[in-house]
């Protein structure tokens, strides 16, 4: 009798203890489902506010929206720069005509850049290199080795231009201007890629197709000069 | 009952057997589960730790403009020459024409600068003695637009930083802090006439007074 009561026994605690634990297992799961749903409730929120965050924030400092900004505002005030200088050296209305409208229109779409810069919160000047805002597969916006912008005239070609007048001034700005727009359309297809601001985009691709058009008539221009 | 409140030894040995080997594997499991949450809590910790740190690094590193001086200045034309209320000049009444940005290795006409700095240039001033490779430094290191780069004598410190109604006095090339400015204060938020050409007027030549 002894000997069936006591493993009985032992068996009836074991069993119990089997389904305490059980049910304790049982419990501690769904425990830990709770906190497993919960936390991932909480990232799921936490992530779609972080994401609305970023969208309805401005452009960061390092983007190309405000790269893009920031680098044509410098790129179009050489164009201006260049056709001042042309209409100062030569009478020829064909090339004053198409530097007055160079002026005009680089100038007033330096302002926009400028605007939202101020808008943005962001400082006019960067703390990156020119042209770090581009991404890899855009290869012609990129920086040149001197770390100037594609397109940009050098001291030297500047001096050249100021040196000279007439049908040479000409010459010598028709050929800058072309290099200087190819430079544009280049850091304006990068912009109109990787900006976020759809107002950047829209300028960005205004300003390609302007320029690339601009490349045709100052080519012609040029040709009749040879 | 009274039977199962006296058991006999051999069950009660067997029990008290298994009961053992169960406290032990409790402890041994409540001993695992404490070195686990032990590990994972130093290992937050330690990361909290180095965030903090590093930040806190960064914070207390990082350059202050706390030293920037600005003034109030007036900006009128004039081609008489002007008494500037500091050395240099960052603000007041300046001639007609700008000083064009760049390099100058020699001293500009204050004029001519005051009135680059009114179109959101910064002037960056050095003494004439600072050694070549200082001055070869600051070249290098100043954007290539909107801003004016030359010696200037008498200056309050080895290299100034000059902006519209701002100035900054720095330690030499290596300082900083210019870097800083510059980003504040190029084309900055003081500037009179941002966007108001910094080419296009004058290479050093002051132009002739209309008295």
């Amino acid at each position: 009798m002894t000997g069936t009561v006591g493993p009985d026994d032992v068996d009836h605690t074991e069993h119990r203890d089997d389904v305490v634990r059980e049910t304790a297992a049982h419990h501690r799961g769904r425990g830990r489902l709770a906190v497993a749903a919960l936390v991932a409730l909480v990232v799921g929120v936490l992530g779609t506010l972080w994401v609305v965050q970023v969208r309805s924030s401005p452009p960061s400092d390092f983007g190309a929206d405000a790269g893009f900004a920031r680098d044509m505002q410098t790129h179009h005030a050489q164009a201006v720069e260049m056709a001042f200088l042309v209409r100062d050296r030569t009478e020829d209305e064909e090339v004053r005509t198409v530097a007055y409208d160079i002026i005009t229109s680089q100038q007033q779409q330096a302002g926009q850049m400028f605007g939202w810069l101020v808008q943005w919160g962001l400082n006019q000047t960067g703390s990156r290199p020119p042209m770090a805002w581009v991404g890899g597969e855009h290869a012609a916006a990129h920086a040149r080795p001197d770390g100037s912008m594609p397109g940009m005239a050098t001291p030297e070609q500047l001096a050249e231009l100021k040196a000279a007048t007439g049908v040479e001034a000409e010459r010598i700005f028709l050929r800058l201007m072309i290099e200087h727009h190819a430079g544009g359309v280049a850091m304006a297809q990068a912009a109109q890629d990787d900006a976020r601001t759809p107002a950047v985009r829209t300028l960005a691709g205004a300003i390609a197709a302007a320029q690339t058009s601009e490349i045709q008539l100052l080519q012609q221009m040029l040709d009749a000069r040879s | 009952m009274s039977k199962s409140s006296r058991p006999q030894g051999g069950a009660r040995a067997g029990r008290s057997k298994v009961d053992e080997l169960r406290q032990a594997q409790r402890a041994k499991e409540r001993r695992s589960r404490f070195i686990l949450i032990g590990a994972v809590s130093a290992v937050v910790l330690l990361i909290a730790g180095i965030v903090g740190f590093t930040v806190y690094n960064d914070v207390s590193n990082r350059p202050t403009l706390d030293a920037v001086k600005t003034y109030e200045v007036t900006r009128d034309h004039t081609t008489d020459p002007v008494t500037y209320a500091q050395t240099p000049p960052v603000g007041g009444n300046h001639s007609p024409t700008w000083l064009n940005c760049g390099v100058y290795t020699e001293p500009v006409e204050n004029e001519l600068a005051v009135h680059a700095l009114e179109h959101g240039a910064v002037w960056v001033t050095y003494r004439p003695d600072l050694p070549a490779d200082q001055v070869e430094k600051l070249t290098e290191s100043i954007p290539d637009t909107y801003m004016v780069l030359s010696p200037y004598e008498g200056l309050p410190g080895p290299v100034v930083a000059s902006a519209w109604g701002t100035q900054l006095v720095l330690t030499g090339a290596d300082d900083r802090r210019l870097t800083e400015f510059i980003q504040k204060y190029r084309q900055g938020a003081q500037t009179p006439e941002p966007g108001a050409a910094c080419t296009g007027g004058s290479d050093g030549d002051l132009p002739p007074t209309s008295g």
